[in-house]
């Protein structure tokens, strides 16, 4: 039999809370330590205890990070979705199956391989039998592919740092299932997995600790939020730093942490740093930004700096909350009543991730107003590979803060909403300074920041906001292009698709299609998309949602002559994108277009 | 041009005039309880001897709310959005604790709306002044009942209110709070002296001012009209206020039985009887006071509980010495070697 390296797809079908994602992650690291280019995506429910999950390991040399169009091994250890998984399967698909599960294995055309792992995990454990049973099925697997001890005892020495009888505990456990495989099965299935060289080394992590770990660098010093999924590990992310970046000798930190009662109170607690000359952030998900509109407007009309991260859940409403989508960018963009405009910046990479993380902070002081760090469950809380973390090129940008007596003295015409530069940005004192105090307001209000409603003052003040945030435009992360010199379609896209494009861009050419692609990283748009659309004859904006809400965003902005160019694919279903999918609906789009 | 000599102009401790501690003109009802109490503000502040400069004022929204505009001219201060001014307050305080965060809200702001924020504010026992502008009314919105319209009191127009008041003493005493009182916007003697200890204290320190709204609720059948409220003031005790800076040996012993209690900063509030005697430190007794007042359709006021052991937010968040705001960007950026040794050790080599 022909064998197939390092390009198949395993799903492993757990129950929730059963200790499975610890299993999961040790054959995900081990095969990454192998060098096999290799992506997890872990599919779990809202829940803590029972509920159905299962974990995606997709490896593909051709460095393909989705989840890809089948699976080719299932693990099959939750009763639950047994007969649905199973029946799910290509005829030749791998089935590794948990043979105490008195549960039916009733396909003759997949490969099986029946493993007792109850029966195994109780011989090393009955008291934690649940657990290793997991363990066991990475043993099997290892034995079936190939994957060496030494990956995995590599893996399970990370996994559980320091803690010997718990290392000691799952080597035997992989032992188990190991040996059972060997004594048992004949292979009989082509699925291998070779180890590759490692030619530049890189590590896994998960968006949101790469964030957590830039807003550290970038002097965050009051997180304010309340626990949401997915985006709670974000918060603790910087919780976790702090005892070793942030505080002194005596214990004594250099960040506040309050756990609000909940998202209108993180919001204002954030506001309230920002009012005070601080570096203030929350860090929710969509159900959170929409209770915070109210502070964002005010943000945004009181020009208070403010940083929110939202890590996108699939709305509306709780929606599916522990699923991955891109439907919150509108909201974002035009966040509260009246006219608004918010900047947001939208990373796709670990790397990204870490450098907006502190950026952030940076934007928001410059131009005293919120800043938004668009993120998503599938970027936020799945591992992703990550090379390492370059140090902020610049120091940090305090914006038009004056500090300093005399440099105020020196000010002629000074007002708190005083355009004196021309760009839209006005200058700031803060509280206790003594310097020209007034009182803030979310009312209209002069240049001085005294309480107006002359039509001038108000259409004045509005026109300045509006060009402030268009002044930030081209100083914000700008698109990353990779452009076909023949190609006359462009493809934009944003965020978390990084991880698929590349996919879709091959699925594509195979067709003898040939895109360029485009990866917006901020809002407003930056005058690179605009040159990008120019320069193709059409293009498509790819999104993880139903709308097109960038694509709608284009369309309000664009100019006229243009506008007609920019098509939609937006798809979601919760998953995280897979790339065929939207490979079909670029190719249907443009058929579309040429008909 | 007069003849007169000028007059010398009367300074405070740190040698400022009262005109430093003054805001702009009024633009609410004339004879509006607020105002009184804005006008006590402005005492209190500058009898305190504090820095005008060194006060945030913070406010939500309601005619309550707009009184920061009226006071404190020098101060840099916060109008923020309706029922939200304890949170913002929290946000400032985190960056700025050094600072006198003077909190000034309304019936709606506080026991609706903004019931959640306060509660948790209090439950932080987040340094701060607290100033209900209670008036049972809803001004700007020309008169709804709001969550803290006694039963049976009846406003101008429309049916008298029958739904159950939420006591803002009452829920602070139960929360924990470290300082809660109750005056009376026409009693400027006691409202000055204790809005001066709250001052002083560090933690939460609730006032709920009972301040009669002129245009919609000051009528005969109102029990929140400046003539009940006269009439049936239950007064605990006689406050006055010692500021540390004056020296306790020249001040008047009064005749009748008193309870000195020692404020944070080292000032006292002195505390008198009038017929029984009130123990600040028995919630039990505050709580019991409260009801009987209710009871009886009377309004009771007076330093209701205070507790001076209580951790406060600063102790909680253990923050570095210096206000964070003052904390160099330098100390606040870890530096690129750490980065470096972080990167290595993800990079397991």
């Amino acid at each position: 039999m022909d064998t197939i390296a390092n390009d198949f797809t395993i799903n492993i079908a757990t129950a929730n809370g059963t200790g499975s994602q610890s299993a999961n992650l040790i054959l995900l690291q081990s095969l990454f330590d192998m060098g096999v280019p290799v992506s997890g995506k872990n599919l779990f429910p809202s829940n803590i205890s029972g509920l159905p999950t299962w974990y995606i390991v997709r490896l593909s040399d051709d460095g393909y990070q989705a989840p890809g169009d089948r699976t080719h091994i299932q693990v099959l250890v939750n009763k639950a979705t047994w007969a649905e998984d199973l029946a799910a399967l290509e005829p030749g698909s791998v089935v590794v199956w948990n043979m105490d599960s008195k549960m039916p294995m009733d396909r003759e055309d997949v490969v099986s391989y029946p493993v007792p792992m109850t029966k195994l995990a109780r011989s090393l454990s009955p008291k934690l039998a649940k657990l290793v049973t997991n363990i066991v099925y990475v043993g099997a697997l290892a034995e079936i592919l190939g994957i060496t001890d030494e990956a995995l005892h590599k893996a399970v020495a990370g996994q559980f740092k320091g803690k010997a009888s718990a290392i000691e505990l799952n080597k035997t456990a992989l032992e188990l299932g190991r040996n059972h495989a060997r004594e048992n099965f004949t292979k009989s299935d082509p699925y291998v997995v070779e180890s590759r060289a490692i030619e530049k080394q890189r590590f896994f992590m998960e968006g949101n600790e790469a964030v957590a770990l830039g807003c550290i660098f970038g002097g965050v010093q009051l997180l304010a939020w309340y626990p949401i999924t997915p985006s709670s590990s974000l918060a603790e992310g910087i919780i976790g730093w702090l005892p070793r970046l942030r505080t002194n000798d005596e214990g004594e930190s250099t960040c506040a942490v309050i756990q609000a009662e909940d998202e209108l109170a993180a919001a204002g607690m954030v506001l309230g740093a920002g009012w005070a000359g601080g570096r203030g952030m929350t860090a929710t998900s969509g159900p959170g930004i929409s209770l915070m509109q109210e502070f964002i407007g005010l943000a945004y009309f009181a020009e208070i700096p403010s940083v929110f991260w939202d890590v996108n859940r699939v709305g509306p409403s709780t929606g599916l909350p522990t699923r991955t989508q891109q439907s919150d960018i509108s909201m974002l963009y035009e966040g509260s009543h009246g006219d608004t405009q918010h900047i947001v910046i939208i990373p796709g990479t670990i790397e990204e991730c870490f450098e907006f993380g502190w950026r952030a902070f940076d934007i928001s002081e410059r131009y005293q107003t919120p800043v938004f760090g668009l993120s998503d469950l599938d970027l936020g809380m799945n591992r992703w590979a990550c090379e390492g973390f370059t140090y902020p090129d610049t120091p940090m940008d305090r914006g038009k803060t004056i500090r300093d007596q005399d440099v105020f003295d020196a000010m002629e015409n000074f007002g708190r909403y005083r355009d004196l530069d021309g760009d839209g940005i006005p200058y700031r004192t803060l509280p206790g300074s003594g310097m020209a105090p007034i009182l803030y307001r979310g009312t209209g209000h002069n240049p001085d920041g005294v309480y107006s409603e002359k039509p001038e003052d108000y259409f004045a003040l509005m026109k300045r906001l509006k060009d402030k945030i268009n002044g930030a435009r081209d100083n914000l992360p700008e698109p990353l292009l990779r452009e076909e010199v023949e190609g006359d379609v462009g493809v934009i896209y944003y965020g978390s698709m990084e991880n698929t494009i590349q996919e879709i861009d091959d699925i594509l050419e195979d067709t003898g299609l040939k895109v360029s692609q485009c990866r917006v990283r901020s809002l407003p748009i930056h005058s690179e998309v605009e040159a990008f659309i120019r320069r193709h004859r059409m293009t498509i904006v790819l999104e993880i949602n139903r709308d097109g809400q960038l694509w709608g965003i284009l369309r309000r902005e664009l100019p006229n002559d243009i506008v007609g160019k920019v098509h939609s694919v937006a798809y979601s279903d919760g998953m995280p994108p897979r790339a065929r999918i939207y490979a079909e609906k670029i190719l249907e789009t443009i058929k579309g277009v040429s008909q | 041009m007069s003849d007169k000599p000028a007059r010398a102009i009367k300074l405070n401790v740190i040698n400022e005039p009262k005109d430093s501690y003054k805001g702009g003109p009024s633009s609410l009802c004339p004879g509006c309880g607020h105002d009184q109490i804005s006008n006590v503000v402005i005492n209190a502040a500058w009898e305190n001897g504090i820095k005008p400069h060194r006060i945030a004022k913070m406010s939500g929204i309601g005619c309550s709310s707009k009184t920061p505009a009226y006071y404190l001219g020098q101060s840099h201060g916060f109008n923020t959005v309706h029922g939200r001014m304890p949170s913002v307050t929290t946000g400032a305080y985190t960056i700025n604790k050094d600072l006198l965060y003077l909190g000034v809200s309304g019936d709606g702001d506080s026991a609706s709306i903004g019931i959640g924020q306060l509660i948790h504010a209090i439950r932080r026992n987040m340094d701060m002044v607290y100033i209900v502008e209670n008036n049972g009314v809803y001004g700007l919105t020309k008169g709804q009942y709001s969550a803290t319209a006694d039963i049976g009191s009846k406003k101008k127009k429309g049916k008298a209110n029958e739904t159950q008041p939420i006591d803002l003493c009452a829920l602070a005493i139960n929360l924990g709070c470290t300082f809660v009182a109750r005056s009376f916007s026409g009693s400027k003697k006691q409202l000055t002296s204790l809005l001066k200890a709250a001052m002083s204290h560090k933690g939460f320190a609730l006032i709920d001012v009972i301040s009669p709204c002129v245009t919609f609720n000051n009528n005969d059948e109102s029990m929140r009209s400046y003539q009940y409220v006269k009439e049936n003031e239950i007064t605990l005790h006689m406050a006055d206020y010692i500021p540390h800076f004056e020296p306790m040996a020249e001040v008047e012993v009064p005749e009748g039985h008193f309870t000195d209690i020692t404020l944070h900063d080292g000032s006292t509030i002195r505390l008198e009887t009038i017929s029984d005697t009130h123990d600040p430190s028995d919630s039990m007794a505050a709580l019991t006071a409260l009801h009987e007042a209710e009871v009886e359709k009377k309004h009771v006021t007076g330093l209701l509980y205070f507790d001076a052991n209580k951790p406060s937010l600063a102790e909680d968040l253990g923050l570095v010495e210096t206000p964070l705001l003052d904390v160099s960007d330098d100390d606040l950026r870890p530096s690129e070697e750490m980065l470096d040794t972080i990167n290595k050790e993800f990079l397991n080599v």
